[in-house]
């Protein structure tokens, strides 16, 4: 009879790529929970639009490179990538700016490198970047957390909001509603009062600051963080990048803070707005874009949280997640070049 | 701080990096004591070393019994192979090997008689033998590394340098495998017995016995062995480590117990480290108190598909088939029969292949048990290869090299460092195959550094083959303004001045009226064919002198032969009787053959030289390179197929280049043998050599090569013809009186005449040669070359053409422009008087041999 031939090691784990996809996704939902909590069911619609636009487009791809559909979309990488981005735009963005954003995500910056593992380009954020410079208000005007906000974003207008259904009666009811909710984001509030003179202690006493760091943007963090936790705890992810985003902010923003409280923001708030934990668990961490060695990969993600800082504080953009790990990415090839452990049996590196 | 040993005596360990944790599934066969099967009917037993390091002392149709050595040989690294059982050898053949490629491998086949007889054993004690014999036994048994890689143990039994550890590897990390779990358990005491010996041997401060966690029973019973033994204590110990693959491995085991790593290409013997597998500690005690050769081995046979798994003493050469049979196998649908563990095992395609020493476990896995294979996915760069590689490599990083080819630079990556454990691959989400890529990238880099190497070396070859060619040329250079003025001076003294010299005044007068169309030619052209004319007509006037005087010199060359031959005596006593005989069969047929080449003289006698005849001669001047005169008879032999004609015509000489010419039944033979001379006929520049200044290999030289030739055309018939080109030069020399023993040097050298049929001058050789001759042999030799000279003219017609540009690379002669009186320089067709009166020489000659033939 014929026996099969195989080469060593016959043996391997069970954990594959679409588990690992699969598991980043699901250790979003406490994040997306909160979000959703604080921020309306816009976030939820503009999920279901990104997932789908980006199975479309993943799958038309496929189909024009004569690959397996159902193999590719099967690695839920487009999943994840959709998610990312869903997240981040603001709840009650149009719909063709998140279409828009997944098409340029998985068409352009994924499949058109060669696919999953190939781009260089961490494709949510760089479809955050193209829409945040194409169309900068609509991706500046977030919702204020439903705490503080005087109008309620529920289902049915957050539906009307992002389809833009402004030519009837119901839609324009609807949209006052909405328009009173809008509101910048705390960094970027902050940012502007600091540039109108008023000290960081004045901007703070703000209601949008209330809470810990600020309102509503504290408990996503922390649910993000806490997805993170998980992640690290079934190996989804390595420590070394996430820790060294934290701490390197941390180390900026504590130097920064020391030196004048009043013209630099606090080292919490630091850590606990904006898209930091969702940056440092889920968008930095993706390891086909990020360095692959250890201690290239502390380097990468230190270099992400100064970036952060640096951008936030002296950058003309409130948040400067999504600029910060585009930087980055685009030095792993070079940290990977340089950075090489020391093999068995070698006395320094090479 | 504590002291290495200290911390070794207390058991302490180190990290090493990387690992993987895969399910362990060891109590599916360590659940019973090691027993043994029904022997088997056939044994394989392959013999590799056979034709390099040793050879056979057995044949097919032997009675063998058990324990009897099948190959003898030398070298450091041999090591005999046993026949397992007692039987009878049925066949020795090339037969599948127990390897990934299983690609086929000498083997003896032996059919077992059933009985088992040992062959005669020797038991020793420790005390009657000095180390020097403990290895020679070691090494007699044919003891190599039972941990799978089966490297031979009497050498790392005596290393350069001084050993002060010895680790014995009780590890067996890879799952499944309890091969050496059950050892230990079972023969303890044995296996402390033969570390005794090892001991002994190496003498080391520290013996340490390294034993995973997972088996405890192992440990206990190996400690109790420690105790029972006489061993030093105090001095060995057992160190229980983790349990982690690969463990195992002598990189990772030697750093886990000292915390060292054995530099990159070095061995653990330079950290005076040596690791042992506890088989082989058990094998050696075997080897030297009883006497017993490595012929049996614990395997282990395992995996749902057995019936009975469990640790077996299987007879090296058992075959897979069989021992599988005898255990209940169920083969499945895509059934993997995995020798080796889960690990590094390699699947068999074929299962008719022995077990060999190295075969430490066969597993034959259901479906559920091992997943069927996955397709390869893209790598998402995850690191987690990286993070389990115990060599601390970057697997991701060599993948990418390794798939686009890009060898060098996962060399760079240290890919050589590579241990192919499979953790990377273990532990790849995209199931991508890592270390099938890193074996088919090192190999490439295997050959490549191969082919390197011999590119080298072929360049410091060709180097020194352009050294030595130029060394040549200045010295054949000067020596032919030597001769040329020796010539000369000949001349002049000779009686036969006015003669040639009258004659060459007619060939240049009629030379000069056939050439008037050409005075337009270039200054250069008509500078050299100044030269040709009179330098035709200097050569029929030496050719003249030369076959007066040559008639008078026969007896005395002769004389000179056996003078000659006499000196070869030394070089090849074998060779005297046939060098007469072989000089006259070499000038009947030269004679022969100058008759009909006469005619094909025309433009031949007319060139005055050749430079790429001297080229060409400098190529065949090199008989001392044995193997490049045996290249050289390869190129030409493929040559010899295109120019059948050209090959035909050198066949010819070939019952003379053979030392052994039977003529008429050797021609055909020789066609190939003489292929060397197939460019030479068509190379009409060659002849003018013996005019020319090419003439200048001293005699010394020519002799030499001629003896050297001489000794190796016995081996090598084909060679032989390489000494042909120093012939030519030699011969003319004996033209010259004073030279004449040059004359028999070149008959001697078995007489390569290949030039001559197109040479005038040496239609002058019959005569020196074969006046005495009245030999059948030299007849038939004769008739058969006068047929193919017939053939060889036509080729030499043919190659007019080119022997036209030879003359207008005519470089040498400068020395003949002095002897020019008063001739034209655009007298180009006067070398064609030169040679008609040549030609008609040489027919004269030719006929008076043939009728002294008769």
């Amino acid at each position: 009879m014929a026996f099969k031939i195989a080469s060593s090691p016959h043996v391997s784990t069970s954990l594959h790529t679409n588990t690992v996809m699969k598991r980043v996704a699901l250790c979003l939902i406490p994040g997306l929970v909160v979000q959703s909590y604080y921020f309306g069911f816009g976030t939820l619609i503009q999920l279901l639009l990104a997932v789908s636009t980006a199975y479309l487009a993943e799958a038309a791809v496929m189909k024009l490179r004569n690959k397996n559909i159902k193999a590719t979309l099967s690695d839920n990488s487009a999943l994840v990538t959709a998610v990312l981005l869903a997240v981040a735009i603001p709840p009650l963005a149009p719909w063709w700016l998140i279409v828009i954003g997944t098409l340029f995500a998985i068409v352009i910056v994924k499949q058109l490198y060669g696919g999953l593992g190939n781009n260089v380009f961490n494709p949510a954020m760089a479809a955050y970047v193209l829409l945040l410079i194409s169309f900068p208000v609509q991706m500046t005007s977030w919702i204020a957390p439903q705490t503080i906000a005087l109008n309620h974003a529920d289902i049915l207008s957050s539906l009307f909001s992002i389809f833009e259904f402004r030519h009837s009666f119901l839609a324009e009811h609807f949209q006052l509603s909405i328009d009173g909710t809008t509101m910048a984001t705390p960094l970027d509030t902050l940012k502007t009062d600091l540039s109108m003179g008023l000290t960081t202690t004045e901007s703070m006493t703000k209601p949008i600051f209330s809470g810990m760091a600020a309102e509503g943007w504290f408990w996503v963090n922390m649910a993000y963080l806490i997805g993170g936790a998980i992640m690290l705890k079934l190996k989804v992810i390595r420590w070394h990048i996430s820790i060294a985003i934290l701490a390197s902010l941390f180390v900026c923003a504590s130097f920064g803070y020391l030196i004048s409280p009043d013209t630099f923001v606090s080292p919490l708030m630091h850590l606990f707005s904006g898209g930091t934990m969702l940056a440092a668990f889920f968008i930095a961490t993706d390891p086909v874009t990020a360095a692959t060695s250890p201690r290239g990969r502390l380097i990468f993600g230190a270099m992400i949280g100064v970036l952060i800082y640096v951008i936030r504080t002296f950058g003309g953009y409130p948040d400067a997640v999504a600029f910060a790990v585009l930087l980055a990415n685009m030095c792993a090839p070079f940290i990977d070049y340089y950075v090489r452990p020391r093999s068995y049996g070698h006395r320094t590196g090479n | 701080m504590l002291t290495l040993l200290e911390q070794l005596d207390k058991g302490f360990l180190w990290q090493s990096p990387g690992g993987i944790h895969p399910p362990q599934l060891k109590t599916l066969s360590n659940q019973s004591a090691i027993s043994r099967l029904p022997l088997a009917k056939r044994f394989i037993v392959p013999v590799p070393l056979v034709g390099e390091q040793a050879i056979l002392t057995v044949s097919v149709g032997d009675k063998v019994l058990k324990g009897q050595a099948l190959t003898e040989g030398s070298g450091f690294t041999y090591l005999p192979v046993h026949a397992p059982t007692s039987g009878h050898i049925i066949a020795i053949e090339q037969h599948a090997s127990n390897h990934a490629s299983a690609l086929p491998i000498l083997s003896c086949v032996i059919e077992a008689d059933g009985l088992d007889t040992w062959c005669e054993l020797t038991s020793n004690s420790l005390e009657q033998l000095s180390k020097t014999e403990i290895l020679s036994k070691i090494k007699q048994a044919g003891i190599a590394g039972m941990g799978g890689a089966a490297f031979p143990s009497h050498v790392k039994l005596n290393p350069a340098s001084e050993i002060d550890l010895v680790i014995i590897n009780g590890i067996e990390c890879e799952p499944y495998i309890t091969s050496d779990d059950r050892l230990m358990r079972d023969h303890s005491d044995e296996i402390l017995a033969g570390v005794g010996i090892i001991h002994h041997l190496l003498n080391p401060q520290r013996i340490i016995i390294a034993i995973e966690d997972n088996k405890p029973e192992a440990a206990k019973n190996m400690q109790a062995a420690i105790e029972r033994s006489s061993l030093p204590k105090g001095q060995i110990r057992v160190t229980v480590i983790p349990t982690k693959y690969p463990s195992g491995g002598e990189k990772q085991l030697i750093q886990i117990i000292t915390g060292k790593e054995v530099p990159s290409g070095a061995i653990p013997a330079q950290l005076g480290i040596v690791v042992h597998n506890v088989g082989t500690a058990y094998a050696i005690q075997d080897a030297i108190y009883h006497g017993k050769p490595l012929v049996e081995r614990v395997v282990t046979l395992t995996g749902e598909n057995i019936a009975k798994p469990g640790n077996y003493w299987l007879p090296l050469g058992t075959t897979v088939a069989d021992a599988l049979q005898a255990v209940d196998f169920k083969p499945s649908t895509q059934q993997k029969v995995i020798v080796g563990g889960p690990m590094m095992g390699y699947a068999l395609a074929d299962l008719d292949v022995p077990i060999l020493k190295g075969t430490n476990c066969l597993l034959v896995p259901s479906p559920e048990e091992i997943a069927p294979d996955t397709t390869e996915k893209a790598c998402i760069r995850c690191g987690e290869c990286a993070v389990a590689c115990p060599a601390l490599l970057l697997p991701q990083q060599l993948f990418w090299h390794a798939k686009a080819q890009e060898y060098d630079k996962a060399a760079s990556f240290n890919l050589k460092d590579c241990i192919e454990c499979g953790c990377c691959s273990y532990v790849c989400p995209s199931d991508i195959p890592l270390v099938e890529y890193y074996r088919v990238a090192k190999s490439a880099l295997k050959t490549a550094a191969e082919e390197k190497h011999q590119a080298e070396q072929a360049k410091i070859r060709f180097e020194a083959r352009l050294q030595r060619l130029e060394d040549e040329k200045n010295a054949r250079e000067a020596k032919a303004k030597e001769a040329a003025a020796k010539r000369q001076a000949n001349m002049k003294s000779s009686d036969k001045d006015a003669v040639a010299a009258a004659m060459a005044r007619i060939a240049a007068k009629k030379a000069q009226a056939e050439s008037n169309t050409s005075v337009s030619e270039a200054p250069t052209v008509t500078t050299q064919t100044a030269i040709d004319p009179k330098k035709a007509a200097v050569n029929a006037a030496i050719e003249r002198a030369k076959a007066k005087k040559a008639a008078q010199a026969d007896t005395s060359n002769v004389k000179a032969a056996d003078h000659t031959d006499a000196l070869l005596d030394n070089i090849n006593a074998d060779d005297v009787k046939t060098d007469d005989k072989q000089a006259k069969v070499a000038a009947a047929i030269a004679r022969a053959k100058a008759k009909k080449a006469a005619q094909a003289n025309d433009v031949i006698s007319s060139q005055t030289d050749a430079i790429t005849g001297s080229e060409h001669n400098k190529d065949q001047v090199t008989p001392p390179d044995d193997k490049q005169a045996r290249v050289a008879a390869a190129v030409a032999r493929a040559k010899a197929k295109k120019l059948a004609q050209a090959a035909a015509s050198s066949s010819a000489t070939d019952p003379i280049a053979t030392p052994d010419a039977n003529v008429p039944t050797e021609s055909t033979d020789a066609t190939d043998a003489s292929a060397d001379h197939s460019t030479e006929p068509l190379t009409p520049s060659n002849t003018i050599e013996p005019q020319t200044a090419d003439s200048s290999v001293s005699d010394k030289q020519a002799r030499v090569a001629a003896a050297v030739a001489k000794a190796k055309a016995k081996k090598l018939a084909q060679v032989a013809a390489g000494t042909s080109a120093t012939d030519p030069i030699a011969t003319p020399d004996a033209n010259v009186p004073t030279e004449s023993t040059d004359a028999t040097d070149a008959t001697d050298a078995s007489a390569d005449h290949s030039t001559e049929p197109l040479t005038p001058s040496n239609t002058i050789e019959p005569q020196t040669a074969d006046s005495s001759v009245s030999d059948k042999q030299a007849r038939v030799a004769a008739a058969v070359a006068k047929a193919k000279a017939k053939k060889l003219a036509q080729v030499a017609e043919d190659n007019q053409d080119q022997s036209l540009e030879n003359q207008h690379n005519e470089q040498h002669n400068e020395q003949h422009t002095e002897m020019s009186t008063a001739l034209s320089p655009e007298q180009a067709k006067k070398a064609k008087v030169a040679a008609a009166v040549a030609k008609a020489k040489a027919k004269k000659l030719a006929k008076s041999a043939e009728q002294e033939e008769q």
